[in-house]
């Protein structure tokens, strides 16, 4: 079996499985307590976010932990909202985590407004600019899409938010991005930016908001004051421990050139009439969507599951944010139907993603013919 | 001590078969109050249950079996006035009007009904200060059921039930169960009139998904509750559907693959002696519940009738039987069932049964029937 849907989620490495049981069962004491075992626990934890922040390439700022980046999304963007007549800028194709949110606070009667996508699949930097001004508190945009693989330029992005909101907080969806793509922190200029644990090989259920100023937030949930008093609750030691471990056991250099030589092998094979492949100037290499023609993505995915899994791509569903972007693209609605989300790992060979593109092309000829 | 009172439905109108219904109606709650502890007992034309533990849950079990047609939860008292001005203290009333209704069956009770319940009424107005009495529209009726056996019943709600018939007692049936909302509806209509079901799934994996399939085993669980449990038959359609596709006209994807369902739901029916199709189909809803192409697809059947409760329902009423049964929640769940996969763009609307002869002439249909039944698989769901 050949697993291809490496942005769904990641196994957890090795490293962080040992780091998870020790902190859960050895080192199991409440970081709030004030015995010394306790303290110690509270100095890994401070001492993980530093850790973290290197990782990051952050000079300054804080690390939030949460549940994972749907938490630090929310914490972002709802965190950062205020009364009166402020206005949020939202990226029109940003995960539902986000998305959701932005829809939500139309509801509550906020001032939202949406950025156009350009046919290349990054935001339209032109139209940022129109809707940006003095009143609005805060830009959400993500590193990288999830579905298409695009990589928006997220200093260009600060720039233009620094120059023409200069009120607004920035928040950056780095979820696809994060120990994926070689980035310093520091050189983006951002406020805001959430990761996910689970994305590259750390646990589920754990994620972390980088917080550059945390006077500018406010939190979704009170209690003992933890996590700055931005997200109370007992901390989860054990899988923030691991997530940092998994961070740390990541060579993001050598996985990006190994997966960027995968996916090129890949290209190379899957190429056949009737699959179309999403690609962009500036695009991830972890991540890759195919469309079939003229079949259903969501069966091309049971037709695989045997020996190849991939991800059905967030087109299957038209409720789903991910549609707008292969829309904005320029693709038509029959073929964004056919669309599969193949998406890559450093621990992969050569051989596995030639097997499965060879699998794929096959799947689909039968199907296709199977519907002619 | 608490006592359930149990009213039947129409099986009053049952002249000699008439205990074979209460046999099986007492049957039927005994099994569906299997998990509790309980008595059941019958007393001068009236069904009881007592010494149960959880009296919220037991009555919530009780609605739901098919040929009550109302309860009412009682207090039961020794038959002495005593006794009984001495329960009646104890009620307590709201603002609003009241009427107390005495039934003495045991006549050798001292005092007459109508007196006795004025005097009852007399004592509730001295406990109730804001209560009033209205003998003719009451907010209230307190009634006191004065029975031979030395008890008095006391109760003022009655709950109502499903009313219909015994299940089991009509025989046994085949439901088509796709995963929309009408198909769980028709079933709990038919089971409401007797009919034991037992359910048929079309699946056509991996163009519908396993959560389609999950989704039609959530919806036998929640006809399980009215209908004990159900065995569904899972059979896979994606081969008859690709033949279809490859050989046929696309019009008439949607009418052949019905004319095979039919055919294949009459095999097991005979197999497992089932006396009759049911399906959720209402006239005229889509292209293929129109007349014609209701007697094209039925037109297969040599032995067996299909019944169709809902063929007179508007999609709303439909809709509103499915929220009382809870399934409708489960029904509109996104997930595409074996009948929209292969979706002509134009269904023909008025098939007639030579086309459909015909266009079947380009298949095997026999191998596609042993094909298609050779993949059941049975899954009992309680």
């Amino acid at each position: 079996m050949i697993y291809l849907d490496n942005a769904a989620t990641t196994p957890l490495c090795e490293e962080a499985a040992k780091e998870q049981v020790f902190w859960a069962c050895s080192n199991f004491y409440n970081p709030s307590a004030t015995y010394i075992e306790a303290v110690k626990v509270s100095q890994a934890l401070k001492e993980a976010r530093e850790r973290l922040k290197a990782i990051f390439g952050a000079k300054e700022g804080d690390i939030i932990f949460t549940s994972g980046a749907t938490e630090a999304n929310n914490l972002a963007v709802r965190g950062s909202c205020r009364e009166g007549k402020a206005e949020y800028v939202f990226s029109s194709v940003e995960h539902a985590s986000v998305n959701n949110l932005a829809t939500q606070l139309i509801n509550e009667g906020k001032e939202i407004k949406f950025v156009k996508t350009q046919k290349n699949g990054e935001i339209d930097y032109e139209d940022l600019q129109k809707q940006l001004n003095e009143k609005v508190r805060l830009v959400s945009c993500m590193f990288v899409n999830n579905v298409t693989g695009v990589i928006n330029d997220i200093a260009k992005i600060s720039k233009i938010v620094r120059q023409y909101a200069p009120k607004a907080l920035f928040h950056v969806d780095g979820v696809q991005a994060f120990c994926k793509l070689p980035f310093k922190l520091s050189a983006l200029d951002v406020d805001l930016f959430s990761i996910s644990a689970h994305k590259f090989h750390g646990p589920k259920g754990v994620g972390a908001l980088f917080v550059n100023n945390l006077a500018k937030l406010k939190p979704l949930v009170y209690g003992g004051g933890q996590e700055a008093g931005l997200r109370s609750g007992t901390e989860n030691v054990a899988g923030i421990m691991a997530m940092v471990k998994a961070a740390e056991s990541v060579d993001i250099t050598k996985n990006y050139e190994k997966v960027l030589k995968l996916r090129n092998a890949f290209l190379k094979e899957i190429n056949m009439e009737g699959l179309t492949i999403v690609k962009a100037e500036n695009q991830s290499p972890y991540i890759l969507t195919i469309l079939c023609k003229g079949v259903n993505g969501e069966t091309m995915v049971r037709m695989l599951e045997n020996e190849v899994i991939v991800g059905r791509g967030s087109a299957c569903s038209a409720k789903k944010a991910g549609n707008h972007v292969l829309e904005a693209m320029g693709y038509r609605q029959d073929l964004i139907k056919g669309a599969i989300r193949i998406s890559f790992d450093a621990s992969l060979s050569e051989s596995d993603v030639l097997k499965a593109a060879k699998i794929i092309k096959q799947k689909y000829a039968e199907l296709v013919e199977k519907l002619k | 001590m608490r006592a359930i009172l149990l009213r039947f439905g129409e099986l009053f109108l049952k002249g000699e078969n008439r205990h074979l219904f209460e046999n099986a109606l007492l049957n039927n709650i005994r099994k569906k109050l299997s998990g509790q502890k309980f008595k059941l007992y019958r007393t001068q034309g009236r069904i009881m249950v007592s010494d149960f533990e959880d009296e919220e849950e037991v009555v919530g079990l009780l609605t739901k079996v098919f040929g009550l047609y109302s309860l009412s939860i009682a207090e039961e008292v020794d038959a002495t006035v005593e006794k009984i001005i001495d329960y009646i203290k104890t009620i307590k009333l709201e603002k609003g009007t009241f009427k107390v209704e005495v039934n003495r069956a045991d006549k050798r009770f001292p005092i007459k009904s109508m007196d006795f319940a004025s005097e009852l009424g007399g004592v509730l107005l001295d406990n109730n200060k804001n209560a009033e009495v209205d003998l003719y529209n009451p907010d209230r009726k307190i009634v006191v059921d004065i029975r031979n056996n030395g008890k008095a019943y006391v109760f003022d709600k009655t709950i109502y039930c499903q009313g219909g018939l015994p299940l089991g007692t009509s025989g046994k049936a085949l439901l088509l169960l796709s995963g929309g909302i009408d198909s769980p509806v028709a079933g709990y209509l038919m089971a409401k009139r007797g009919l034991k079901l037992e359910a048929l799934h079309f699946h056509s994996y991996p163009y519908t998904s396993p959560e389609a399939k999950q989704k039609v085993f959530d919806l036998a669980k929640k006809l399980s509750v009215y209908n004990d449990e159900v065995r569904v038959h899972c059979i896979s359609f994606t081969q008859v559907q690709e033949s279809i596709h490859q050989n046929c006209s696309p019009e008439f994807m949607i009418t052949i693959m019905r004319r095979i369902m039919m055919r294949i739901a009459e095999k097991i029916c005979q197999r497992e002696s089932l006396g009759a199709i049911v399906t959720g189909e209402s006239l005229g809803q889509v292209a293929s519940q129109t007349m014609q192409s209701m007697t094209v697809t039925e037109s297969v059947l040599k032995k067996i009738p299909v019944f169709r409760p809902c063929i007179g329902m508007d999609k709303e009423e439909i809709v509103s039987i499915a929220k009382n049964i809870d399934t409708f929640k489960i029904s509109i769940l996104p997930f595409e069932d074996c009948c929209t996969v292969f979706l002509p763009k134009n269904p023909v609307i008025k098939p007639r049964v030579a086309q459909a002869e015909a266009e079947e002439g380009k298949l095997n249909l026999e191998e596609l029937i042993e094909g298609a039944l050779a993949t059941e698989e049975i899954v009992v769901i309680k």
